[in-house]
């Protein structure tokens, strides 16, 4: 106890303060442009906070890394354009409900997730970290694969309706992800001599041009504002009463953000997606999921949200990033000598536990931000189509130029953006596509090391009871919709019997 | 079968078929731990594709799924002329974002951004709206400039002529 007194007395200190206001506004830009997430913030903010002292600057950097998913939310629900790929579950149905005159509920939903999601996946952090990152540890190759294999058909088989085609969509997602270097062999592999695509298909790009580019040709097409009703209904504080007449959507959500971002490499972008299509699968009106029902908001902000502390805690307890983000945050800690590990907690008492109270603080500092600012950013989707065009693609391409300063990745983007589209037209949902290929190189490079763990046997894939219990939640996540349609088939003939 | 073949759906799913089909051939020419995953996920692509491409031409009523997030323009009945003027806006759109980016190579960044609201404000604004709309690309040309390449250092002009 007399630990947090003490981290709260140093977070209270005029520049710590200053240091995580300025994180979170920071983190807040950052994520709304697309492109440049947490892990391209935090790289970018290292000349900046250098010279600070350890405290302020893991304060700084803890409130970026934190408030970078609120930015990302803000176009996910206003323009159908998830800042970074942890936001895509958001549009589901944040962007319906911006089509029916909620946009500004809908972003308050976002800032109260923020506070929920965020302080109870902090509390797990300081109070389960050394648990979860035991538990983590039993984790071997195969389980990891079969995780993600788990996560690809969940989102295949909920969020589209149609499983086969979600089904097909995750499978692009995964090819399209064997572009580049081998990360196993090293050979290189479908790059047909273009040498950008060397390093793989660039995820943010083709964010870009899946959600961004995508959007700004539908909107362009038909003209509309992004509020079909042309004006905003609901108030910021319904939002907050919506958000917590669903405590058990909430707690399920965080449960999930927490577990997924203790897994290395699923991360937050699994979290949402998994949250979402698991509140879908409870709901006893699934079909509203997807047309803008605020449940849908609150499971994949929620887990989000929940998802970052829980990204942490391998991060901090044994020093292995669950992410990319979490892997500059690691290099920002070891740069102002805060080494991870078992012993950080006894050695950095002040730096770890300042970083939590600044992590619970950033939670309560975006709450305050997104309700002052949710009517007015949720403006935007009246703005006239001919002006609100251009900006969504200035705003998505310019996220994909500055990432290299190359053309060429604004090529790329506008590819992915006539792939969406064309998928868009035939029917086909673009989010496993994108789960795939964020997924991709983890899920192939754990194939691969299950393989040479067992000399080549596929029976590591079924050996373990962790294994077991995934395939099992794959096959029932595949079947459950066929079942379900057929129970319904059944049960409407009963019916008809009975009344013949 | 041919006003099936017409729709975006199945000509989709028969570029997906050639596409994993090519992606699986392309793979043989890999060693032979490189090319396992691609077959892995190639295979079972292709058929659920080709399922689902069967299940297009058996099923004699086209069941319509709940799509979230997607236009409906193809579910729904629109009228020609609507569907003409869609299309029109939609090439409109595509022939404004190729110029700008074309201009962009040889400019920098900054002239697609010019380029991409003069010409949305062009050929998609009302014309009562021109001097206005003009006023906001000029604006929103400058705050693009400010913020990323004053406070976030993109070089925005930097383009094959200097």
């Amino acid at each position: 106890m007399d630990v947090f007194l003490q981290a709260i007395a140093l977070m209270f200190q005029w520049q710590n303060l200053a240091a995580l206001m300025g994180g979170a506004l920071y983190g807040i830009i950052i994520g709304i442009l697309p492109g440049l997430g947490p892990a391209a913030g935090m790289a970018l903010a290292i000349p900046l906070v250098s010279s600070w002292s350890p405290v302020t600057a893991l304060v700084f950097v803890g409130s970026l890394y934190k408030c970078c998913n609120y930015g990302g939310s803000i176009t996910a629900i206003l323009v159908n354009t998830p800042g970074d790929a942890s936001n895509a579950a958001t549009i589901l149905d944040g962007y319906p409900m911006c089509e029916k005159g909620k946009g500004g509920v809908a972003l308050s939903i976002s800032a109260t997730a923020a506070l929920v999601g965020g302080i109870l996946g902090t509390l797990c952090l300081i109070y389960t970290a050394p648990l979860l990152a035991e538990f983590a540890l039993k984790f071997g190759p195969a389980e990891y694969f079969l995780t993600a294999i788990l996560a690809l058909s969940v989102i295949a088989a909920v969020v589209q309706g149609a499983t086969l085609k979600g089904l097909i969509s995750a499978g692009l997602g995964l090819i399209l992800a064997t572009v580049g270097y081998d990360v196993i062999t090293g050979h290189l592999r479908y790059t047909f001599g273009i040498l950008i695509l060397e390093d793989g298909i660039p995820v943010i790009q083709a964010v870009v041009g899946l959600f961004a580019v995508t959007q700004a040709l539908v909107l362009a097409e038909s003209m509309e504002s992004i509020s079909r009703i042309g004006k905003l209904e609901g108030s910021s504080w319904e939002g907050v009463w919506t958000y917590f007449k669903y405590p058990y959507a909430v707690i399920r959500s965080a449960v999930i953000g927490l577990f997924i971002g203790v897994l290395p490499g699923v991360g937050q972008s699994g979290a949402g997606l998994v949250a979402w299509a698991e509140a879908k699968r409870e709901s006893k009106h699934p079909g509203t999921f997807g047309t803008g029902d605020p449940e849908g908001v609150i499971s994949s902000e929620t887990s989000t949200n929940a998802c970052m502390p829980g990204d942490l805690v391998l991060t901090i307890a044994l020093g292995i990033p669950g992410s990319v983000a979490a892997a500059v945050f690691l290099g920002i800690m070891i740069i102002f000598g805060v080494i991870p590990g078992p012993m950080v907690f006894a050695e950095k008492t002040n730096e770890i536990y300042t970083l939590f109270v600044a992590l619970i603080l950033s939670s309560l500092v975006l709450f305050l931000v997104g309700m002052t600012l949710a009517r007015y950013l949720a403006a935007v989707t009246l703005i006239r189509n001919e002006i609100i065009v251009p900006i969504i693609l200035i705003v998505g391409l310019i996220g994909s130029y500055a990432i290299r300063n190359m053309m060429e990745d604004v090529m790329i983007s506008l590819v992915f953006g006539i792939l969406g589209y064309v998928m868009l037209k035939g029917g086909f949902t673009t989010v496993p596509l994108l789960l795939g290929l964020v997924l991709g190189e983890m899920v192939e490079l754990n194939y691969h090391r299950a393989l040479l763990m067992s000399a080549g046997s596929y029976s590591i894939f079924y050996s373990s009871t962790v294994c077991k219990i995934l395939i099992l939640l794959t096959i029932v996540s595949l079947a459950g919709p066929y079942l379900g349609s057929l129970g319904r088939r059944m049960k409407g003939r009963g019916k008809l019997i009975g009344k013949a | 079968m041919l006003e099936k073949l017409k729709r975006t759906e199945v000509w989709f799913k028969l570029v997906l078929l050639a596409f994993f089909g090519f992606w699986y051939a392309r793979a043989f020419s890999f060693p032979q731990q490189s090319r396992q995953f691609p077959h892995l996920i190639a295979v079972p692509s292709l058929i659920l594709t080709l399922i689902s491409l069967i299940t297009d031409f058996t099923k004699e009523k086209e069941v319509q799924g709940e799509i979230a997030g997607t236009d409906d323009s193809e579910l729904t009945t629109l009228d020609e002329s609507a569907r003409k003027e869609r299309r029109k806006r939609f090439w409109q759109a595509w022939a404004i974002i190729l110029v700008s980016m074309a201009v962009g190579f040889l400019g920098g960044f900054l002239f697609s951004a010019f380029f991409l609201l003069l010409g949305f404000a062009l050929l998609f604004g009302n014309r009562n709206n021109l001097i206005k709309n003009m006023i906001l690309t000029v604006g929103i040309t400058m705050a693009t400039y400010v913020t990323f390449q004053w406070f976030m250092d993109v070089p925005l002009l930097r383009g094959v002529l200097w």
